[in-house]
């Protein structure tokens, strides 16, 4: 179990207890929330975050780590760590939540590194060229999201109401 | 998950921790009855007493303030709660922005009382007067026609233009944190900056780096003027096709413009279209603006400003995401506007190159 899964998932019964059951008078619609609480909490032992999307993140941070570590040679750089980070098979979420999550935090490292006066003065074409390749990558990690983002229902959530078609 | 009673209306307790703090209706409405009485000086009743929006920050009540004395007034209660999207909250801009342009041509409510220390409430709050009218949507096309929804648009870029010239100067928004300051819109990006640099479980690279890029590159504003913070589609009452009452002054600072412009300008703001209300071309929006405010827009601050707000729609879902992860607000909206964040960075991105 990962740890924004969990978290979700228990924001999700709270609400249903805090928000949608005190104001439900009907006893069959309150049957149908605490029938949703209850798979909830099933959901919770029993599923995963997809390892799926992880993964393909991490292998775009490898990447982008490796190009810089081409491109800065000889540089004086932050560290970039080795790649493969992970070894072939490995699932565990949470593991691989933690490592993306660290993998973003070098990535920014290497583009204010790269964006700095002081490594473009040291060497302009080089610099541009990493911040170029970082920024592509993370370009295309954010597309992995989006690819398993639901489409947005802010104006159902915002004002309750189903949107007009 | 931290087990705390709660309930559907925010409980103010001792009992739980801060960030919990939650605020019960009934308590809400009789500490309100005892402020009142205090500011009128007479015994007032509190009737009608009832939320009148799910909104994401400020709880917002309308109710019937009733005292022997006097006719009954319709009025509205806005209150700060502690774990909210913006806490810890303050009433001061928008009671200074309600202040200042009240004898302006720019509508809003007419503010009755304020507190910020929040003595009988127990939180900052502030009370207006109700205006007739209803809230637009932002979010999905509207089912006004197209005459309609252009004739409010163009009242609304009128007001927008109004807004820009009031002199401030002579105002109590003088007061503002931050007046003082010349360059005060570079304090609003370092402000955002500040609140994305506070922990939570997800880093966006991209939107801190871009963050620094918006500090020390944020133009030159062609007038410092009021800016409003969040004005769209969405922050207005209209009544009979007029606009009655522009809302929610909680951003108000002083700064550029061309922020406020960018801002409504949003496509997210417009049900997804690029013209303003769904009817406006940009182009006309600038000449419109400009014919109201006599303030040149700059086509390289506008662009700077539409990546801005690209980046001030990302902090301030990362305040949402935060209320859920860190503060533990039980309210699952929070939750699931972490889950645009892709989206919006990668649009921030792709607008920061449109600026660079």
């Amino acid at each position: 179990m990962s740890k924004s899964f969990d978290l979700l998932v228990d924001g999700m019964i709270d609400a249903l207890r805090a928000h949608v059951l005190p104001k439900c008078s009907d006893d069959f619609a309150r049957g149908q929330v605490f029938s949703i609480i209850f798979a909830l909490n099933g959901l919770k032992l029993a599923a995963d975050w997809r390892a799926g999307p992880l993964l393909e993140e991490l292998q775009l941070q490898d990447a982008a780590f490796s190009e810089v570590r081409r491109l800065a040679d000889k540089m004086d750089h932050p560290p970039i760590p080795a790649t493969p980070r992970v070894e072939t098979g490995s699932t565990d979420p949470v593991r691989l939540e933690a490592l993306r999550d660290e993998g973003d935090r070098q990535l920014g490292e290497l583009l204010f590194w790269a964006t700095s006066g002081s490594t473009r003065a040291a060497n302009y074409a080089a610099a541009k060229e990493i911040e170029r390749a970082v920024r592509g990558f993370m370009r295309a990690q954010l597309k992995v999201e989006i690819g398993i983002t639901a489409k947005s229902m802010l104006h159902q959530i915002a004002t309750g109401e189903e949107q007009q078609r | 998950m931290q087990q705390i009673k709660r309930s559907d209306d925010i409980v103010h307790t001792a009992a739980g921790p801060p960030s919990c703090k939650i605020v019960d209706d009934n308590v809400m409405q009789a500490a309100l009855a005892v402020h009142l009485g205090k500011k009128f000086g007479n015994e007032v009743e509190i009737a009608s007493f009832a939320r009148k929006s799910s909104g994401f920050s400020w709880i917002t009540y309308s109710f019937v303030a009733r005292s022997p004395s006097a006719p009954d007034r319709k009025l509205i209660l806005r209150v700060g709660p502690s774990n909210g999207l913006f806490a810890p909250y303050s009433v001061l801009p928008q009671v200074y922005a309600l202040q200042s342009v009240a004898r302006t041509h720019v509508p809003v409510p007419g503010l009755v009382t304020f507190d910020q220390d929040g003595a009988e409430v127990g939180l900052p709050f502030f009370v207006c007067e109700h205006v007739e009218g209803d809230v637009p949507a932002p979010w999905a096309a509207s089912l006004l026609d197209e005459d309609h929804r252009r004739g409010i648009a163009e009242q609304f870029i009128a007001i927008l233009g109004e807004l820009h010239t009031l002199d401030w100067k002579a105002t109590p928004l003088a007061l503002l944190n931050g007046a003082a300051n010349e360059r005060g819109e570079v304090g609003a990006i370092v402000t955002w900056r500040a609140s994305l640099a506070r922990p939570t479980a997800r880093y966006y690279p991209l939107l801190d780096w871009g963050g620094r890029w918006l500090e020390e590159n944020c133009p030159v504003p062609p007038r410092r003027t009021v800016v409003h913070g969040d004005y769209r589609i969405g922050n207005f009452l209209e009544d009979k096709q007029r606009i009655t009452a522009i809302l929610d002054w909680e951003l108000t600072h002083l700064g550029d413009p061309h922020e406020d412009l960018a801002w409504a300008l949003m496509p997210t703001f417009n049900a997804g279209s690029r013209k303003f209300y769904g009817v406006i071309e940009r182009d006309e929006v600038i000449e419109l603006y400009q014919k109201a405010s006599g303030i040149p827009v700059s086509r390289k601050s506008l662009a700077f400003y539409e990546a801005y707000a690209l980046y001030q729609a990302a902090a301030i879902q990362m305040c949402a995401v935060r209320a859920f992860e860190v503060d533990r607000f039980n309210d699952m909206r929070m939750a699931v506007m972490a889950t645009q964040m892709a989206s919006i960075v990668r649009a921030f991105d792709r607008a920061l190159e449109a600026v660079a």
